[in-house]
Protein backbone atom coordinates (compact mmCIF):
# COMPACT_ATOMS: atom_id res chain seq x y z
CA UNK A 1 0.00 0.00 0.00
CA UNK A 2 2.68 2.25 1.11
CA UNK A 3 4.81 1.60 -2.16
CA UNK A 4 1.60 2.57 -4.52
CA UNK A 5 1.08 5.95 -2.24
CA UNK A 6 5.04 6.72 -3.04
CA UNK A 7 4.70 5.62 -6.35
CA UNK A 8 2.08 8.07 -6.83
CA UNK A 9 3.41 10.77 -5.24
CA UNK A 10 6.38 10.44 -7.35
CA UNK A 11 4.43 10.24 -10.37
CA UNK A 12 3.05 13.55 -9.32
CA UNK A 13 6.15 15.32 -8.57
CA UNK A 14 6.89 14.37 -12.65
CA UNK A 15 4.21 15.98 -13.63
CA UNK A 16 4.65 18.78 -11.44
CA UNK A 17 8.31 19.09 -12.42
CA UNK A 18 7.31 19.21 -16.40
CA UNK A 19 5.09 21.91 -16.20
CA UNK A 20 7.16 23.76 -14.13
CA UNK A 21 9.65 23.05 -16.85
CA UNK A 22 7.55 24.13 -19.42
CA UNK A 23 6.50 27.32 -17.72
CA UNK A 24 9.97 28.35 -16.14
CA UNK A 25 11.60 28.04 -20.16
CA UNK A 26 10.45 31.08 -21.17
CA UNK A 27 10.76 33.09 -18.70
CA UNK A 28 14.86 31.69 -18.23
CA UNK A 29 15.16 32.46 -21.74
CA UNK A 30 13.86 35.97 -21.48
CA UNK A 31 15.46 36.75 -18.39
CA UNK A 32 19.17 35.69 -19.91
CA UNK A 33 17.87 38.08 -22.75
CA UNK A 34 17.34 40.98 -20.72
CA UNK A 35 19.97 40.16 -18.84
CA UNK A 36 23.10 40.24 -21.52
CA UNK A 37 21.21 43.24 -23.08
CA UNK A 38 20.97 45.47 -20.16
CA UNK A 39 24.35 44.93 -19.77
CA UNK A 40 25.50 46.67 -23.11
CA UNK A 41 23.13 49.54 -22.92
CA UNK A 42 24.33 52.89 -23.39
CA UNK A 43 23.21 56.50 -21.88
CA UNK A 44 19.85 56.61 -24.07
CA UNK A 45 18.83 52.93 -22.21
CA UNK A 46 19.24 51.17 -25.58
CA UNK A 47 21.36 48.72 -26.91
CA UNK A 48 22.70 48.93 -30.76
CA UNK A 49 24.27 45.45 -32.12
CA UNK A 50 26.01 45.74 -35.20
CA UNK A 51 24.16 44.81 -38.64
CA UNK A 52 22.64 41.03 -38.41
CA UNK A 53 25.15 38.51 -39.73
CA UNK A 54 26.43 35.13 -39.56
CA UNK A 55 28.28 36.30 -36.07
CA UNK A 56 25.20 36.98 -34.40
CA UNK A 57 24.32 34.43 -32.00
CA UNK A 58 22.51 35.79 -29.17
CA UNK A 59 18.61 35.12 -30.53
CA UNK A 60 18.13 32.60 -32.85
CA UNK A 61 16.39 33.07 -36.72
CA UNK A 62 17.71 36.85 -36.79
CA UNK A 63 17.05 38.47 -39.80
CA UNK A 64 19.40 40.03 -41.74
CA UNK A 65 17.63 42.13 -43.64
CA UNK A 66 16.65 44.13 -40.66
CA UNK A 67 18.75 46.63 -38.17
CA UNK A 68 17.55 46.01 -34.51
CA UNK A 69 17.57 48.11 -30.96
CA UNK A 70 16.57 47.02 -27.82
CA UNK A 71 15.91 48.52 -24.28
CA UNK A 72 15.66 46.26 -21.29
CA UNK A 73 12.83 47.94 -19.20
CA UNK A 74 12.73 47.32 -15.17
CA UNK A 75 9.25 48.97 -14.28
CA UNK A 76 9.98 48.37 -10.43
CA UNK A 77 11.08 51.55 -10.26
CA UNK A 78 8.47 53.14 -11.87
CA UNK A 79 7.30 53.53 -15.61
CA UNK A 80 9.64 53.75 -18.70
CA UNK A 81 9.56 56.31 -21.07
CA UNK A 82 9.42 55.22 -24.76
CA UNK A 83 10.60 57.52 -27.43
CA UNK A 84 11.72 57.81 -31.43
CA UNK A 85 11.31 60.32 -33.81
CA UNK A 86 9.41 58.49 -36.22
CA UNK A 87 11.67 59.44 -39.03
CA UNK A 88 12.39 56.42 -41.19
CA UNK A 89 10.98 56.23 -44.70
CA UNK A 90 10.90 52.06 -44.29
CA UNK A 91 9.37 49.78 -42.40
CA UNK A 92 10.07 50.06 -38.48
CA UNK A 93 8.40 48.60 -35.86
CA UNK A 94 8.75 49.00 -32.17
CA UNK A 95 7.48 45.15 -30.48
CA UNK A 96 7.15 45.43 -26.70
CA UNK A 97 7.70 41.71 -25.00
CA UNK A 98 6.40 40.49 -21.36
CA UNK A 99 8.92 38.15 -19.30
CA UNK A 100 6.89 35.47 -20.79
CA UNK A 101 8.07 36.18 -24.12
CA UNK A 102 4.41 37.15 -25.32
CA UNK A 103 4.78 40.16 -27.45
CA UNK A 104 1.67 41.90 -25.70
CA UNK A 105 2.37 45.34 -28.06
CA UNK A 106 3.49 46.72 -31.13
CA UNK A 107 3.49 49.62 -33.69
CA UNK A 108 5.46 50.75 -36.74
CA UNK A 109 5.28 52.87 -39.45
CA UNK A 110 1.36 51.80 -40.02
CA UNK A 111 0.38 53.02 -37.28
CA UNK A 112 3.21 56.10 -36.82
CA UNK A 113 3.84 57.34 -40.45
CA UNK A 114 6.51 60.17 -40.10
CA UNK A 115 4.76 60.87 -36.19
CA UNK A 116 7.15 60.39 -32.63
CA UNK A 117 6.65 57.80 -31.15
CA UNK A 118 5.96 58.94 -27.39
CA UNK A 119 4.87 55.80 -24.90
CA UNK A 120 4.63 55.69 -21.29
CA UNK A 121 5.36 51.90 -20.08
CA UNK A 122 3.90 50.62 -16.89
CA UNK A 123 2.80 48.01 -14.20
CA UNK A 124 -0.87 47.55 -13.83
CA UNK A 125 -0.34 49.08 -10.09
CA UNK A 126 1.62 51.91 -11.15
CA UNK A 127 -0.64 55.02 -11.61
CA UNK A 128 1.27 56.29 -14.37
CA UNK A 129 -1.64 59.00 -15.98
CA UNK A 130 -1.42 61.18 -13.42
CA UNK A 131 2.14 61.90 -14.29
CA UNK A 132 2.35 61.67 -17.96
CA UNK A 133 1.63 64.43 -20.24
CA UNK A 134 -1.17 64.17 -23.06
CA UNK A 135 0.67 62.99 -25.93
CA UNK A 136 2.05 60.32 -24.28
CA UNK A 137 0.41 57.00 -25.29
CA UNK A 138 0.19 54.64 -21.67
CA UNK A 139 0.82 50.98 -22.45
CA UNK A 140 0.17 48.64 -19.30
CA UNK A 141 2.62 45.81 -19.14
CA UNK A 142 1.86 42.76 -17.64
CA UNK A 143 5.11 42.04 -15.86
CA UNK A 144 7.34 44.47 -14.06
CA UNK A 145 10.37 43.51 -16.88
CA UNK A 146 9.78 43.97 -20.47
CA UNK A 147 11.96 43.73 -23.62
CA UNK A 148 11.63 46.43 -26.37
CA UNK A 149 12.55 45.59 -29.70
CA UNK A 150 12.51 47.58 -32.80
CA UNK A 151 13.33 46.69 -36.22
CA UNK A 152 14.23 48.75 -39.40
CA UNK A 153 14.15 47.29 -42.78
CA UNK A 154 17.09 47.76 -44.34
CA UNK A 155 19.29 46.62 -47.22
CA UNK A 156 23.32 46.92 -48.53
CA UNK A 157 22.62 50.31 -49.72
CA UNK A 158 25.18 52.76 -47.41
CA UNK A 159 22.81 55.39 -47.66
CA UNK A 160 19.75 53.24 -45.91
CA UNK A 161 21.86 51.72 -43.47
CA UNK A 162 23.43 55.17 -42.18
CA UNK A 163 19.36 56.23 -42.02
CA UNK A 164 18.64 53.66 -40.05
CA UNK A 165 21.02 54.04 -38.15
CA UNK A 166 20.19 57.66 -37.28
CA UNK A 167 16.79 56.58 -36.98
CA UNK A 168 17.78 53.90 -34.04
CA UNK A 169 20.06 56.35 -32.38
CA UNK A 170 16.92 58.56 -31.92
CA UNK A 171 15.20 55.75 -29.87
CA UNK A 172 15.09 56.92 -26.11
CA UNK A 173 14.41 54.67 -23.22
CA UNK A 174 14.09 56.14 -19.86
CA UNK A 175 13.17 55.91 -16.12
CA UNK A 176 10.69 58.39 -15.14
CA UNK A 177 12.30 59.22 -12.27
CA UNK A 178 15.53 60.25 -13.33
CA UNK A 179 13.94 61.91 -16.64
CA UNK B 1 11.79 4.35 8.66
CA UNK B 2 15.06 1.80 8.06
CA UNK B 3 17.99 3.55 6.22
CA UNK B 4 17.91 1.51 2.90
CA UNK B 5 14.08 2.44 2.91
CA UNK B 6 14.95 6.45 2.66
CA UNK B 7 17.53 6.14 0.53
CA UNK B 8 15.01 4.54 -1.72
CA UNK B 9 13.00 7.10 -1.46
CA UNK B 10 14.86 9.78 -2.25
CA UNK B 11 15.95 8.54 -5.35
CA UNK B 12 12.34 7.81 -6.12
CA UNK B 13 11.94 11.37 -6.51
CA UNK B 14 15.11 12.65 -7.87
CA UNK B 15 14.33 10.20 -10.71
CA UNK B 16 10.55 11.74 -10.98
CA UNK B 17 12.00 15.28 -10.80
CA UNK B 18 14.91 13.99 -13.27
CA UNK B 19 11.64 12.75 -15.46
CA UNK B 20 10.07 15.76 -15.49
CA UNK B 21 12.73 17.94 -16.68
CA UNK B 22 13.67 15.71 -18.97
CA UNK B 23 10.31 14.38 -20.68
CA UNK B 24 9.44 18.80 -21.06
CA UNK B 25 13.13 19.00 -22.57
CA UNK B 26 12.05 16.59 -24.87
CA UNK B 27 8.26 17.46 -25.75
CA UNK B 28 9.55 21.21 -26.63
CA UNK B 29 12.56 20.06 -28.54
CA UNK B 30 11.65 16.81 -30.42
CA UNK B 31 7.45 17.50 -31.36
CA UNK B 32 7.58 19.91 -33.59
CA UNK B 33 5.85 23.62 -33.85
CA UNK B 34 1.87 23.35 -34.59
CA UNK B 35 0.25 25.31 -37.03
CA UNK B 36 -1.77 25.61 -40.37
CA UNK B 37 0.16 23.93 -43.69
CA UNK B 38 0.86 25.43 -47.05
CA UNK B 39 2.62 22.78 -49.27
CA UNK B 40 5.76 21.66 -47.19
CA UNK B 41 5.38 25.39 -45.09
CA UNK B 42 4.20 25.09 -41.80
CA UNK B 43 2.97 28.36 -39.77
CA UNK B 44 2.05 29.03 -36.12
CA UNK B 45 -0.86 31.47 -35.84
CA UNK B 46 -0.07 31.74 -31.98
CA UNK B 47 3.60 32.57 -32.37
CA UNK B 48 4.39 35.58 -30.26
CA UNK B 49 0.71 35.63 -29.22
CA UNK B 50 -0.56 36.62 -25.99
CA UNK B 51 -3.13 33.45 -26.71
CA UNK B 52 -0.50 30.75 -26.82
CA UNK B 53 0.09 27.66 -24.17
CA UNK B 54 3.13 26.82 -22.58
CA UNK B 55 4.50 24.22 -24.94
CA UNK B 56 4.00 26.34 -27.91
CA UNK B 57 5.32 29.81 -25.71
CA UNK B 58 8.49 27.64 -25.13
CA UNK B 59 8.87 25.93 -27.93
CA UNK B 60 8.56 29.75 -29.29
CA UNK B 61 11.38 30.69 -27.33
CA UNK B 62 13.69 28.12 -27.89
CA UNK B 63 13.06 27.85 -32.01
CA UNK B 64 12.08 31.48 -32.66
CA UNK B 65 12.46 33.91 -29.45
CA UNK B 66 11.38 36.94 -29.86
CA UNK B 67 8.23 36.22 -32.80
CA UNK B 68 5.81 39.00 -33.51
CA UNK B 69 2.06 38.66 -33.57
CA UNK B 70 0.53 37.34 -36.85
CA UNK B 71 -1.65 40.43 -37.33
CA UNK B 72 2.36 42.19 -37.93
CA UNK B 73 4.58 39.15 -39.39
CA UNK B 74 3.51 35.74 -40.40
CA UNK B 75 6.65 33.27 -40.32
CA UNK B 76 6.70 30.22 -42.19
CA UNK B 77 9.46 27.74 -41.71
CA UNK B 78 10.08 24.54 -43.74
CA UNK B 79 13.10 21.69 -43.38
CA UNK B 80 11.48 20.08 -46.86
CA UNK B 81 11.78 20.06 -50.27
CA UNK B 82 8.49 19.82 -52.59
CA UNK B 83 9.59 16.07 -52.51
CA UNK B 84 9.36 15.34 -48.48
CA UNK B 85 13.42 15.12 -48.39
CA UNK B 86 15.00 17.06 -45.49
CA UNK B 87 16.75 19.95 -46.71
CA UNK B 88 20.51 19.67 -46.44
CA UNK B 89 22.90 22.52 -46.54
CA UNK B 90 25.44 20.84 -48.87
CA UNK B 91 22.80 20.19 -51.42
CA UNK B 92 21.25 22.91 -53.79
CA UNK B 93 18.16 24.09 -54.27
CA UNK B 94 16.27 26.38 -56.78
CA UNK B 95 13.40 28.32 -55.37
CA UNK B 96 10.61 29.60 -57.25
CA UNK B 97 7.48 31.65 -55.94
CA UNK B 98 4.74 33.95 -56.58
CA UNK B 99 5.64 37.20 -54.09
CA UNK B 100 2.79 37.00 -51.70
CA UNK B 101 0.58 39.38 -50.86
CA UNK B 102 2.54 41.56 -47.66
CA UNK B 103 3.91 44.85 -47.31
CA UNK B 104 7.22 42.68 -47.61
CA UNK B 105 8.88 39.49 -47.69
CA UNK B 106 11.73 37.24 -47.21
CA UNK B 107 13.43 34.18 -47.03
CA UNK B 108 16.10 33.10 -45.37
CA UNK B 109 18.12 30.35 -44.60
CA UNK B 110 18.99 28.44 -41.19
CA UNK B 111 21.58 26.26 -39.93
CA UNK B 112 20.05 23.48 -37.14
CA UNK B 113 21.00 25.95 -34.54
CA UNK B 114 18.71 28.26 -35.79
CA UNK B 115 21.77 30.87 -36.69
CA UNK B 116 22.87 31.98 -40.15
CA UNK B 117 25.28 30.31 -42.22
CA UNK B 118 28.75 31.26 -42.18
CA UNK B 119 29.21 33.14 -45.29
CA UNK B 120 32.09 35.63 -46.70
CA UNK B 121 29.56 37.43 -49.01
CA UNK B 122 26.80 38.19 -46.85
CA UNK B 123 24.27 36.22 -48.81
CA UNK B 124 21.97 35.25 -45.74
CA UNK B 125 18.37 35.83 -47.35
CA UNK B 126 16.07 37.32 -50.77
CA UNK B 127 13.67 39.14 -50.22
CA UNK B 128 10.87 41.22 -52.19
CA UNK B 129 12.91 44.42 -52.68
CA UNK B 130 15.99 42.68 -53.54
CA UNK B 131 13.95 39.78 -55.54
CA UNK B 132 14.30 39.43 -59.95
CA UNK B 133 10.08 38.62 -60.68
CA UNK B 134 9.85 37.61 -64.66
CA UNK B 135 8.04 37.78 -66.60
CA UNK B 136 5.29 35.20 -65.60
CA UNK B 137 5.04 36.56 -62.18
CA UNK B 138 7.64 34.38 -60.50
CA UNK B 139 10.29 34.63 -58.14
CA UNK B 140 13.29 32.18 -58.87
CA UNK B 141 16.28 31.96 -57.36
CA UNK B 142 19.57 29.48 -55.81
CA UNK B 143 20.25 28.54 -52.58
CA UNK B 144 23.18 25.98 -52.53
CA UNK B 145 26.59 25.77 -50.73
CA UNK B 146 28.99 28.11 -51.20
CA UNK B 147 31.88 25.49 -52.17
CA UNK B 148 29.59 24.51 -54.91
CA UNK B 149 29.54 25.23 -58.38
CA UNK B 150 25.77 26.73 -58.32
CA UNK B 151 27.01 28.60 -55.30
CA UNK B 152 28.68 31.12 -57.76
CA UNK B 153 25.23 32.27 -58.74
CA UNK B 154 22.94 30.91 -55.57
CA UNK B 155 21.40 34.38 -53.78
CA UNK B 156 21.93 32.50 -50.60
CA UNK B 157 24.30 30.45 -49.65
CA UNK B 158 25.33 27.59 -47.25
CA UNK B 159 28.34 25.78 -45.70
CA UNK B 160 29.39 22.88 -43.78
CA UNK B 161 26.95 20.29 -43.59
CA UNK B 162 23.83 19.45 -41.77
CA UNK B 163 19.93 20.14 -41.86
CA UNK B 164 18.95 23.31 -43.06
CA UNK B 165 15.58 25.51 -42.63
CA UNK B 166 13.97 27.70 -44.94
CA UNK B 167 11.59 30.60 -43.02
CA UNK B 168 9.54 32.79 -45.16
CA UNK B 169 8.63 36.03 -43.36
CA UNK B 170 5.42 38.00 -44.51
CA UNK B 171 5.67 41.64 -42.80
CA UNK B 172 2.44 43.15 -42.79
CA UNK B 173 0.42 40.70 -44.79
CA UNK B 174 -2.35 41.51 -46.13
CA UNK B 175 -5.93 40.24 -44.22
CA UNK B 176 -7.19 37.28 -46.42
CA UNK B 177 -3.78 35.78 -45.34
CA UNK B 178 -3.88 36.94 -41.89
CA UNK B 179 -7.54 34.91 -41.68
CA UNK B 180 -6.32 31.92 -43.51
CA UNK B 181 -2.68 31.59 -43.62
CA UNK B 182 -3.15 28.30 -45.40
CA UNK B 183 -4.31 30.27 -48.62
CA UNK B 184 -0.50 31.10 -49.07
CA UNK B 185 0.77 30.07 -52.77
CA UNK B 186 4.27 28.34 -50.78
CA UNK B 187 7.29 28.95 -52.37
CA UNK B 188 8.50 25.59 -54.42
CA UNK B 189 11.75 24.15 -53.46
CA UNK B 190 13.68 21.71 -55.41
CA UNK B 191 16.52 19.54 -55.11
CA UNK B 192 19.33 20.10 -58.40
CA UNK B 193 22.13 19.10 -59.26
CA UNK B 194 24.56 16.58 -56.61
CA UNK B 195 25.14 17.88 -53.44
CA UNK B 196 28.95 18.54 -52.13
CA UNK B 197 30.67 16.04 -49.65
Amino acid sequence: MNTWRHALTAFGVLLVTHALTVWTLPRVIMWRVMSVASAETNPAGTFLPPPTDHTARRIVMPSPDLLYATCSLSLRDGPIRVSFDGHYPRYWSIALYAANSDNFFVAGDRNNADQPVRWLVSTPSQNATASSPAAERQITAPSDRVFLLMRLLVNDDPAVLAEAERARRSLRCTNTVES
Amino acid sequence: MPKGATTRLVALYAVAVLLGIASAWLWVTRIGISGVDAGQWRVNLLAGSTQADAYTRARIAIFALLALDRRETLYYTTDRDDGGASLRAECPYSIALRPPTARWWSITAYAADGFLFPNKTRRYSVSGENANVDADGWARFLIAPQSSAAGVDARITTSGAGAMRLTLRLYQPDEGLQRAPQALDPPRIKKIGRCVS
